[in-house]
């Protein structure tokens, strides 16, 4: 249960700060110590004294379908993050309490900064991927809010962006490798994993799994070429880089590195993976170190370099190697720690960072002065003090190593060489500052600072002297934990200061005497350096890609997002013609079986015909009139298509359809805006046209790999039952009146409604007339030719009869209530279109809406009365009637309910098409010539 | 062929919702503009009674009702519960918004109930049939609804568009649905899988429809490479009209997916996998890149969606019980986080000012803190951050292809969403670190100012609180 209150007590803390702050500053700070003191308190009570049987472990399950569990575990190696987090963050808080200025109430400071310590201790606590992965992102975005701490600086927030976008992405990667691991070794909880390591070890997806892991951990303790975004953190508030550069934020990274070290460690690609990595990171951040003039920079790079030299020492992939790794964790975090410090007590009493100008200090401060040396010197490795430990440890590991063969001296070479830049850059720390000659131009006068803020420091580097001095009875029992937690054992090693005459102590003087040979020589090496600098550094890579990201994007933009409708269905009409057409090229056999018909010449013929006016349409498309007679041309052909294949109703329907169709798009377009002509560019003609060519092939090949294959149709219970049920021998009527009555009535019934919808819309409408046609012809001065008003006239009369004729015989014969309805509508408009509106109307009363709404009512009349006979809804009767002179008829009750459909059909398309009509007339230049002579 | 009187039973919920959308038209045809607030809250009672209804209908077991056209299941009850409550959230963000704009009238309204009402009937479809008359519904619904600024120029345009790729998309849905029953002789989706398990995989006819069946969904759901309509319409209709288009609409197009994929012809699984993963890659690389280049907030959204819609597809094309309950779960998450997004767009809005581009977010946390950070918590889910909700979505979908051992389209997703947290990160630091250009304060309801605070919380806590919507979602699937 302790474990859970670990992690509860910074948050706790967290969220009483900015309560705690109302009440001042003190309270604020005092509250959020006693939540990281408490805690810190809870740990050591808990698990002191360590052995290997101590662990604790707690699991809740939390969302089980996603294999996340609530599981906490405190190993060694947990151990030893938890006290470093939470001991040097207690330091960090008393430490902000003097430093941060006075009008900073420090509420959202120590929520902010407790919220982090939770979520770093999550990381460290997690015996779930899952859970540690939760807690990975929570660690970037708060220390995003710590390092955007003061949002007005425009550096800060540069900052701030880039450490979280780099750090985000490696979560994100994080994600990836950790789902991965999860996915092989069947379980996210840490414990399982761990035990499966030669299982992960000998997949197939190990190295991917391992490369999106280590992006993870490289982000985030700045490992070349991610390091970039670590320095421009610099920007943050001095307390913030103490504790998330020193102790915590990157080392979560090298935390992770040790975690599944056991996991993954001990192949190749983790050597040289991690192993490459490390050094190259060791050796540009100390050299790069050397070179900064600001205070923080020297020290960023500094860290760079040494999260390199731990991630060398986990790269090697030995267990001493390990051993080194996680002693030097502790030693850099502890003197690092107080060196930012002491660089920002220098920053706040100088007023500047800049190395060039603060010279001397010595004489200013020699307290602060002598406890930032002594932190400085464990940097460099000096001996008696913590760094030269594990210093020394890591050159015994580079000279023991032996996996590069041949070249087994060039990693002590490495080693040593970062070591002379390494002690260089400290010589600078000390000697640039508080020696140097006078300090110039400083902002402010330098003086001692109180007493109260040099504490964390004077812990620190106390730490520094008494780990130094006494090794093996400070840190030894804590270590030893830590090892086993990653090792499961402790090998053997020695943390004695004298090893005797070796090549690792060899090393260490090389290292002492160059680099002071190397800071004595700085002037020089700044001016080749200025010179030689190679100009690209990652961050500008960095940037770079960013910015090709975004041209990208824009030139992808044009080609996806112009916002024109062309080119959109373009795009739609290629990937389906595409799409569909990817099956055919997997070797499918396009003929499905069935015999096909032999071509005849008049099949040959009417698709020729097709073809020509579909082309023709497109050719002709800006005068209207004859682009509108070719389309009724292959309406035409269809017709006869259906003809020729007997199928007379058929034939019949598109006939008088294609007819009122026609006249429909007539009215209508004679609204449409002429305008010019456009100019289509030659490319785009040929795209249209392999488009529009392609996408009718595949469409053929379609319909033609559909109609080769043998089915079952179900028109043989129709052609069976359709007189002996329905009482006619015409199945298509017999379907539309009786199988399928109930959706003709619907489809009536949606007919009426669209009519009156029509009707509402158009009326009151005004709509601009265009002055003249295509081309800026003149309008026609006689609107109604004497010749069609005459030959119209006896045209009437002749097609009602045939209309009623279609209706009658409908039942058995080739006809119907539909089509009969579309020629009496067309025959009545032809007079409208004749001998124009007025004169049609005197004659003939606007009744379309008693037509319509009869029609409706009859026919669900007709289907209501079959319920008077107890049938079923809509069932038709047969009735026999002897007539004289006519003789027997036989008259179905479907024949009244076809009356219904005919008049809705008549009424509908009298209705839509002398509406649209009315309008180019109700207010045209010269009301319509009445021919006179005609009366 | 005998017409049998159906069990009425489970339509309930749709005959509720069809029967209320009535009553307000007529009742609306009598209210003066004044009284326009009447159609509101009727619209607004009609989906908490419909989401009574559907709660009490409730019951594990799958009924099949019409004919075999309709089904009531666990997924369609939990569907459309959330259809209710982001029509509801959609409807109370919209009111404002309407009524500065002069647009507040019962056609909004309406035409948002029928939607439902689409939506509902696709939800529960059990047949092609009904697949396509839900959709039509709700589709034709759709256009009006964006058309519904006549004098704006962008509105008709967008509406335009919408209609005639949306009319040529169901047209290819409705051109694979009849090879698929030219194939199989059936339009019901349960026989449908049926029937293509005895026809065998390799039918090249079913493999035809399967292909303009996945056209029409993609289009639908405006997945890559037919999203094209998708930043335009979010971009030119008005806000409020795009927030309801954004949100339900993709549960429904989710349903379309599930039913006609997985339960019409879970027998294709390895044809429409491929495709789906074809689509889901494409949607997450295009959204996320496309949407680095946008400076118009509504159409950052929309590129943000293209790109969520690319992750849901994971979650389905996986085949599993445990893809399908992702692919849900993201589905949900994304209308809750759509919903916040566009809703902070409202907020930010008044008469004659859209506040639809990224510079009018400037400085918002100084002009109001509370809802810079409601937009931080949205940004950053849809990022997927954790512990928003975004993040366990997109955690759940990237489980759901790394167990069925596609790890190449999970690593592909997760390097583009690395490109995505950009844009995201950009909202926030113009919110955060940028002057305010704008100083006018925030014109906005307590009932809007009140939703949006819930919505945004909503995100987090069901960040925080994770299992029981996953939970709901497993178990709807079942």
């Amino acid at each position: 249960m302790f474990l859970v209150w670990i992690i509860l007590l910074p948050l706790l803390g967290a969220a009483l700060s900015p309560l705690a702050a109302q009440r001042g500053r003190g309270v604020a700070a005092w509250s959020a110590g006693s939540a990281s003191g408490l805690a810190l308190a809870l740990t050591l009570w808990q698990a002191l004294p360590l052995t290997a049987d101590s662990e604790a472990h707690i699991s809740w399950s939390w969302i089980p379908q996603l294999g996340l569990n609530l599981s906490l575990r405190l190993d060694g190696l947990a151990l030893l993050f938890v006290i470093l987090v939470l001991a040097i963050g207690l330091l960090v808080i008393l430490y902000a309490h003097y430093y941060l200025p006075k009008s900073d109430r420090l509420g959202r400071f120590y929520a902010l900064l407790l919220l982090f310590q939770t979520a770093m201790l999550g990381i460290v606590l997690s015996d779930n991927l899952l859970l540690l992965l939760l807690f990975w992102e929570l660690t970037s975005l708060s220390s995003f809010l710590l390092i955007a701490y003061h949002p007005h600086s425009s550096e800060a927030r540069k900052g701030a962006r880039t450490s979280l976008i780099v750090t985000a992405a490696g979560g994100l990667a994080l994600m990836a490798g950790l789902l991965l691991l999860g996915h092989i070794a069947g379980s996210f909880e840490l414990s399982t994993v761990l035990a499966s390591g030669d299982r992960v070890r000998e997949h197939e997806l190990y190295f991917p799994t391992l490369l999106l892991i280590l992006l993870g951990a490289f982000t985030k303790s700045a490992q070349f070429p991610l390091h970039f975004w670590l320095p421009k953190a610099m920007a943050a508030p001095t307390p913030v880089s103490a504790y998330l550069h020193s102790a915590t934020m990157v080392k979560a990274g090298v935390f992770l590195l040790a975690r599944l070290f056991p996991v993954l460690a001990e192949t190749e690609a983790w050597f040289y993976l991690v192993g490459g990595v490390g050094l190259t990171t060791l050796l540009f951040g100390a050299y790069t170190a050397l070179f900064k003039h600001d205070l923080k920079g020297l020290l960023a790079y500094s860290t760079i370099s040494h999260l390199g030299l731990i991630t060398l020492l986990f790269g090697l992939g030995t267990p001493l190697g390990a051993v080194a790794g996680l002693f030097h964790v502790v030693n850099h975090a502890i003197f690092k720690a107080s060196l930012f410090m002491a660089a920002g007590i220098i920053d706040h009493e100088t007023g500047t960072r800049d190395m060039r100008r603060i010279n001397g200090l010595w004489k200013y401060m020699p307290y602060t002065a002598t406890l930032a040396m002594v932190a400085a010197a464990a940097m460099a490795g000096v001996p008696l003090l913590n760094g030269f430990l594990s210093k020394e440890m890591f050159f015994a590991e580079t000279v023991h190593h032996e996996w590069l063969g041949a070249l087994d001296w060039l990693l002590p070479t490495a080693a040593t060489l970062a070591g002379v830049f390494s002690v260089a850059y400290s010589v600078r720390f000390i000697h640039d500052v508080f020696f140097n000659g006078e300090p110039i131009n400083l902002p402010r006068s330098p003086r001692e600072p109180g007493h109260r803020i040099r504490i964390p420091v004077e812990v620190l580097v106390a730490l520094c002297i008494v780990v130094g001095v006494m090794p093996g009875q400070t840190v030894r029992g804590l270590l030893d934990a830590a090892v086993t937690g990653v090792l499961g054992e402790v090998p053997y090693y020695s943390l004695a200061l004298w090893h005797g005459f070796s090549l690792p102590m060899l090393m260490s003087l090389v290292a002492l005497t160059g680099g002071v040979v190397v800071y004595v020589l700085r002037y020089q090496l700044f001016k080749l350096h200025d010179r030689w600098l190679p100009r690209v550094s990652s961050e500008d890579l960095f940037y770079r890609f960013s910015r090709g990201i975004l041209r990208l994007a824009r030139r992808f933009m044009q080609s996806f997002d112009n916002r024109s409708l062309q080119r959109y269905l373009a795009w739609l009409i290629a990937v389906a013609a595409i799409t569909a057409a990817a099956p055919l090229t997997n070797g499918v056999i396009l003929h499905g079986g069935a015999d096909l018909m032999p071509i005849d010449g008049v099949s040959l013929a009417a698709a020729l015909i097709l073809a020509v006016a579909a082309i023709a349409t497109v050719r002709m498309r800006h005068q209207r009139i004859t682009a509108l007679i070719m389309t009724s041309l292959v309406g035409l052909i269809v017709t006869l298509t259906f003809v020729h294949f007997s199928a007379p109703d058929l034939a019949l329907t598109q006939l008088s359809v294609e007819v009122v169709t026609t006249i429909l798009l007539l009215l209508v377009l004679y609204f449409l805006p002429g305008g010019e002509r456009l100019e289509i560019s030659p490319l785009r003609r040929v795209r249209d046209l392999l488009l529009a060519g392609s996408s009718g092939l595949v469409v053929a090949l379609l319909a033609f790999g559909v109609m080769t294959r043998s089915h079952t149709p179900i028109s043989e219970f129709f052609l069976e039952n359709a007189k002996p049920l329905g009482g006619g021998s015409n199945v298509v009527n017999v379907i539309l009146v009786d199988f399928r009555g109930f959706d003709t009535l619907g489809e009536i019934t949606v007919l009426a409604i669209a009519a009156a919808g029509i009707f509402m819309l158009l009326r009151g409408l005004h709509l601009p007339l265009p002055e003249h046609g295509f081309g800026r012809r003149q309008w026609a001065v006689d609107v109604h030719p004497l010749i069609m008003a005459a030959v119209s006239r006896p045209l009437l009369p002749l097609a009602l009869l045939v209309s009623l004729f279609l209706l009658l015989r409908g039942h058995n014969a080739p006809g119907g209530g539909f089509i009969a309805g579309l020629v009496a509508g067309t025959a009545l408009i032809l007079q409208h279109l004749a001998s124009g509106l007025q004169w049609t109307q005197q004659r003939m009363k606007r009744r379309y809406f008693t037509l319509i709404g009869g029609g409706v009512l009859l026919a669900s009349a007709t289907g209501l009365a079959s319920l008077l006979f107890g049938r079923p809804f809509l069932t038709s009767a047969v009735l026999h009637l002897e007539l004289p002179l006519i003789g027997e008829v036989e008259l179905a009750s479907a024949m009244a309910f076809d009356i219904g459909v005919f008049l809705t059909v008549v009424g509908t398309v009298i209705l839509i098409l002398e509406n649209l009509g009315r309008l180019s007339t109700q207010q045209s230049a010269q009301p319509p010539t009445e021919p006179e002579e005609m009366r | 062929m005998n017409f049998e009187t159906p069990d009425f039973l489970p339509v309930v919920p749709e005959l509720f919702v069809l029967g209320m959308a009535c009553l307000i038209l007529v009742v609306d045809l009598f209210l003066s503009d004044r009284s326009r607030v009447v159609t509101y809250l009727m619209s607004q009672a009609t989906l908490v009674g419909a989401l009574v209804v559907t709660l009490g209908l409730s019951s594990p077991i799958a009924q099949v009702t019409m004919n075999g056209t309709f089904v009531l299941d666990p997924m369609a009850t939990l569907l459309k519960s959330v259809v209710y409550i982001a029509s509801f959230v959609a409807f109370l963000y919209a009111k404002d918004y309407l009524r500065a704009r002069s647009l507040f009238k019962g056609e909004f309204f309406l035409l948002g109930l029928f939607a439902v009402l689409g939506m509902m009937v696709l939800i529960s479809a059990h047949s092609m049939l009904t697949v396509y008359l839900g959709l039509e519904l709700m589709s034709l619904s759709l256009y009006a609804m964006v058309a519904l600024q006549r004098n704006s120029a962008t509105a008709s345009e967008a509406a335009m568009k919408y209609f005639i790729l949306g009319a040529m998309a169901s047209a290819m849905l409705l051109y694979g649905m009849s090879m698929l029953y030219g194939a199989t002789g059936t339009l019901d989706l349960g026989e449908l899988g049926a029937r293509v398990q005895g026809a065998g995989p390799s039918s090249l006819v079913l493999v035809f429809g399967l292909v303009f069946l996945i056209v029409g969904i993609a289009f639908k759901l405006g997945a890559v490479p037919f999203h094209m309509w998708v930043p335009d319409v979010y971009h030119g209709a008005p806000t409020a009209v795009t927030l309801f288009v954004s949100s339900a609409p993709k549960l429904a197009a989710f349903a379309m997916l599930m039913r006609l994929l997985v339960d019409g012809l879970p027998g294709l699984h390895g044809h429409w996998q491929d495709m789906l993963i074809l689509l889901a890659v494409l949607s997450v690389a295009l959204g996320n890149v496309l949407a680095i280049a946008q400076a118009n907030i509504k159409r950052l959204l929309a590129y943000s969606g293209i790109s969520h819609v690319g992750f849901l597809l994971m979650g389905v094309l996986a085949g599993t019980p445990e893809g399908y309950a992702a692919g849900m779960y993201y589905a949900i998450a994304y209308v809750i986080m759509t919903l916040g997004g566009f809703g902070m767009v409202i907020l930010m809005s008044r008469a004659g000012f859209e506040a639809d581009r990224l510079e009018d977010y400037k400085g918002l946390n100084e002009r109001s803190p509370w809802f810079a950070l409601m937009m931080l918590i949205l940004m950053f889910s849809m990022a997927g951050v954790p512990p928003f909700l975004g993040f366990w979505a997109k955690l759940a979908v990237l489980e759901a292809v790394v167990s069925i051992d596609l790890i190449w389209v999970a690593v592909v997703a997760v390097v583009f969403s690395v490109i995505g947290a950009f844009y995201y990160l950009r909202v926030v630091k113009y919110m955060y670190f940028d002057k305010p250009e704008d100083e006018h304060s925030l014109v906005a309801g307590s009932d809007l100012r009140f939703l949006l605070s819930a919505n945004g919380l909503a995100v987090l806590g069901l960040g925080i609180f994770p299992g029981s919507l996953l939970a709901l979602c497993a178990s709807a699937i079942g």
